[in-house]
């Protein structure tokens, strides 16, 4: 295929970068190299015999490759290769280790809703979805992948400092017993039992409960 | 039905403590223990306990013992793997005793395939290619559940 002499140094780091099952190879550019650099992307399925070309990352000179919707089935594992050609030579073939889309992904934290009464405010979370090709497909959220997702909410009282935490499995939470005209902020994170997954807690969300009637 | 309490989380910890490990051991990428050409997320509701039964004497009398590694670190933890993949096995052996984890057609094929699998490579390879699939079958039988 017109690859002469294979004598350039290699891509480092190939590797997928991976966010709500959003599947992105990523690596950096072989040693002492500049511009010019030309790269070619291949994937496998593991346990299935052939390496497959990704068209639109041939010929590429950027380092990074979307591969969500080859590795989009998270029941299997998969490797991605990359090449590197300069000036008429190339590189070998350097590998990721074997990714697993279920356990390699990381989570976004849960989008957190709240509203108040004059003691009480009442929290509603929402995992986020699974990537998906288009937006008419159809959405699939994190909870469907993960049976075994929970959410971590922590309850800060902004007056006296005070601070709660709950660990739920359902989406609504109800925190009973406050004080009247004070702000709480709520903030909230993923955690995956088995395997062991966990977002960043989201950013604070305040709200003040009523005054006395 | 089979009812068996196990530490998944722990056997979940210690594969992902020497997966990196393990895997690099594992240059065949065309061919998988457990997977290919039959996914376990294809069996039959009704058959998952026999094979995961069937599952856990392959690893106990197959796989662990074939892995011993130049690691110390490595070969802990596979022995840790390993001791909770025994108690295990005893509970779902006892199911099958008193007949709660029946064995259909499908399992015994899917598990003919498997072993199929496993003879197609000298044992010290097919050990430690089955036991860098752990993964897969944590994740069905989470799945499953």
């Amino acid at each position: 295929s017109g690859e002469l002499y294979c004598s350039l140094p290699n891509p480092r780091n190939v590797h997928f970068e991976s966010i709500n099952m959003k599947n992105v190879l990523h690596w950096s550019a072989p040693e002492g190299t500049g511009d010019g650099v030309f790269y070619k992307v291949k994937y496998a399925v593991y346990g299935v015999g052939k390496w497959i070309r990704k068209p639109e990352c041939r010929n590429i000179n950027r380092t990074w490759c979307d591969l969500s919707s080859e590795t989009s089935d998270y029941e299997e594992q998969y490797y991605a290769s990359v090449k590197a050609f300069l000036n008429g030579t190339c590189s070998d073939w350097m590998e990721t280790t074997r990714f697993n889309p279920l356990t390699d992904t990381k989570i976004d934290p849960p989008m957190v809703s709240v509203s108040s009464t004059d003691r009480s405010i009442s929290i509603i979370l929402t995992a986020p979805e699974k990537w998906k090709r288009s937006p008419e497909e159809e959405s699939v959220s994190l909870l469907q992948v993960y049976p075994g997702l929970q959410y971590n909410v922590s309850v800060l009282n902004k007056k006296t400092k005070k601070r709660w935490f709950f660990s739920i499995s359902n989406n609504t939470l109800v925190v009973p017993w406050l004080e009247p005209g004070t702000v709480y902020c709520v903030s909230a994170q993923i955690h995956v039992t088995t395997p062991v997954l966990d977002s960043g807690f989201s950013k604070e969300h305040c709200i003040t409960t009523l005054k006395d009637k | 039905t089979c009812r068996v309490s196990m530490s998944m989380a722990e056997i979940r910890a210690g594969f992902t403590a020497i997966k990196a490990n393990i895997q690099s051991r594992d240059p065949i990428r065309t061919l998988s223990i457990l997977s290919h050409p039959h996914s376990l997320h294809k069996v039959k509701s009704s058959d998952r306990c026999c094979i995961t039964h069937q599952l856990f004497t392959f690893y106990v009398d197959k796989v662990f013992k074939h892995c011993r590694t130049e690691d110390s670190f490595v070969n802990r933890k596979i022995s840790s793997i390993a001791n909770s993949f025994l108690s295990v096995r005893r509970k779902l052996g006892q199911c099958r005793e008193q007949n709660n984890c029946v064995c259909g057609e499908e399992s015994t094929e899917k598990f003919k395939q498997i072993l199929a699998n496993y003879e197609g490579l000298n044992v010290t390879s097919a050990a430690m290619k089955s036991l860098g699939e752990l993964d897969i079958l944590l994740d069905w039988m989470e799945k499953s559940r």
